[in-house]
């Protein structure tokens, strides 16, 4: 499953899929590293930088990447096809506010038809949960200590509660618990009022 | 009552399927029966599994990151080993060389249409401007080529002369054939003075030898230039034989002014061996392309002519035929006799002229009587000049 010497076999997409979905560091690493060179090269073509590309590209990869590991990725096409799609779009989005003039990108024929490939709302769906996230983001910057640190422990690194205790000083869990929910009670309040008041 | 962090660790607990079983089908009653309970429950799970997944995006995005720094150090080693080899008097210029170089490469994927549309449009202009101006030049410009210098090449007539004399030598005894003197080429001249000076273009004689000055009735006279003017086409030459005792006295006028519009003009000249009047108009009072030191005449003319005297009826010199439009019908040209007048003028205020004065003649004997009468006086002071290089 996991190939050390990728270019000498080359796994099919349902394999590399199902590896990633397993949780497979190298499965994911081979992925990226076959498909760079494509969107590397799309970007540059379309007055982009190397940073830009890398960027979009990883912002791709990272749409795919959540799809794969929620399981709701209905893939009509080639893993390669999909991820030209997602960076197209990307890409198109970033030039259009950048530029004053109408974008018309230089696309490579050999990637064929990149409509029908259900990125254009998988993309949209990503801008949703990246709002969202920028949203928390927010919210977390404002909760300020201990509960920040409190909650990223638990929620975003994984720590168990016993860490957690032990980390900030807390006679018991039991303790630590309890402010752990009255910090999520105030997040709540900063998050919903942040989320909600956003335009649609 | 129960506080909202107290819901919180109730939530929490079931979610992660914590709660005993009555406890459990407790609070799932609850959450189908008081709708604020759900929406409350609902918050949560949306807050917590947010939460989660803001924590994994990092997590995935910390791995694409290493992804990347991965695979851009196995695509290019070299780069990770330049700073360890210590020598960094060579490596900064190498790293700010290749800098550039990346700069460059980016503005020249960036801009490469632009570049390529702005080349073209340059080709494309310079190529226009020139071809325009070529164009423009050859419509505004008439060609020069149409114009024609009278004097005559000697050397096609010397080759028919000699097949003909070979022709007659079959017949007689050869080798006796009379030696013809020829010149290379040929004008005609007249006579400016009673002393011995002769006036011809200055065409005719450019890049010569020796000049020979022939007659009517075959005399021959050695003579020099004495000045030319190459702008106007005037020559002045000077008879340098010793036996020469002067023409006596000449039968025509020089006119130091113009002449008019339409007037009859003739000439005399030597196109072939024998010599040949020409009769026509003054038909404008400036030359070629508008030169004023010209007029043009409508007298039918040939190499050779140049250098003949152009008359008016009464006699008068006005003229000295220079040349001839090829691409006009009888169109010919003659130096204005004042620039002839105004040249002799300067000559003889000039000291070298003191030895050999000038002598215009002040009136003309051929006014009043018919053309063949001054033809008969005129033509013995029309020459032939020939010319040797």
């Amino acid at each position: 499953m996991s190939r050390g010497n990728s270019s000498v076999l080359t796994p099919t997409d349902d394999a590399l899929i199902a590896a990633i979905r397993g949780g497979d560091e190298r499965a994911l690493a081979h992925l990226y590293r076959l498909h760079w060179p494509m969107v590397s090269h799309f970007v540059l073509q379309n007055s982009g930088t190397e940073d830009d590309a890398q960027d979009v590209y990883q912002e791709g990869v990272m749409v795919f990447y959540e799809k794969v590991r929620d399981g709701s990725l209905e893939l009509s096409c080639q893993i390669k096809t999909y991820l030209y799609a997602v960076c197209r779009r990307l890409w198109l989005k970033r030039l259009t506010s950048k530029s004053r003039f109408g974008v018309r990108l230089l696309d490579d024929e050999e990637h064929g038809p990149y409509l029908n490939t259900g990125a254009e709302e998988d993309v949209l769906a990503a801008e949703e949960q990246d709002r969202r996230f920028a949203t928390m983001s927010e919210a977390l910057n404002h909760l300020g200590e201990p509960c920040r640190s409190l909650l990223e422990g638990f929620y975003l690194l994984d720590k168990s509660m016993q860490d957690l205790t032990t980390e900030f000083g807390y006679t018991n869990a039991d303790n630590a618990k309890n402010q752990k929910y009255k910090c999520l009670v105030r997040l709540k309040k900063l998050f919903f009022a942040h989320y909600k008041e956003e335009p649609i | 009552m129960m506080t909202e962090a107290d819901y919180y660790a109730l939530f929490e607990a079931y979610s992660q399927g914590e709660l005993a079983g009555p406890a459990r089908a407790n609070l799932e009653a609850r959450l189908a029966a008081d709708p604020a309970l759900a929406l409350r429950y609902a918050d949560f799970t949306e807050m917590t599994g947010t939460l989660r997944a803001y924590g994994q995006r990092q997590q995935a995005r910390q791995q694409l990151r290493s992804i990347h720094a991965a695979m851009l150090a196995a695509d290019a080693p070299e780069e990770i080993a330049l700073p360890e080899s210590k020598l960094t008097h060579t490596v900064n210029p190498m790293l700010r060389i290749s800098r550039t170089e990346r700069k460059l490469r980016e503005f020249w994927s960036g801009h490469r249409a632009t570049v390529g549309v702005a080349a073209s449009v340059a080709v494309m202009a310079v190529f226009a401007t020139l071809l325009g101006l070529d164009l423009w030049k050859t419509s505004h410009l008439p060609v020069p080529a149409s114009y024609q210098a009278l004097k005559k090449e000697v050397e096609r007539i010397k080759k028919s002369q000699k097949a003909i004399t070979s022709t007659l030598n079959q017949f007689g005894k050869p080798g006796v054939a009379p030696e013809v003197v020829q010149g290379k080429f040929s004008g005609t001249g007249f006579a400016l003075t009673s002393e011995g000076y002769i006036v011809t273009s200055y065409h005719v004689i450019e890049g010569a030898d020796s000049l020979l000055i022939e007659g009517r009735n075959h005399q021959r006279y050695h003579a020099e230039p004495v000045y030319s003017d190459v702008k106007h086409d005037l020559a002045i030459l000077r008879i340098t034989d010793k036996k020469f005792a002067g023409f006596g006295r000449l039968p025509y006028a020089i006119k130091s002014g113009q002449a008019d519009l339409g007037e009859r003009v003739f000439t005399l000249g030597y196109p072939r061996e024998d010599v040949v009047y020409g009769e026509g108009s003054l038909s404008a009072r400036s030359g070629f392309e508008g030169d004023t030191a010209f007029y043009q005449v409508s007298i039918p003319v040939n190499p050779g002519n140049s250098g003949g005297p152009l008359m008016d009826e009464r006699g008068n010199l006005i003229g000295v035929v220079s040349g001839r439009q090829n691409d006009a019908q009888s169109a010919a040209f003659a130096t204005k006799s004042s620039y002839l007048v105004h040249l002799v003028d300067s000559l003889a205020a000039a000291k070298s002229a003191a030895t050999y004065p000038y002598h215009l003649p002040r009136f003309g004997q051929l006014a009043g009587t018919g053309r063949p009468q001054q033809l008969k006086k005129l033509q013995d002071y029309v020459f032939v000049v020939k010319v040797f290089e």
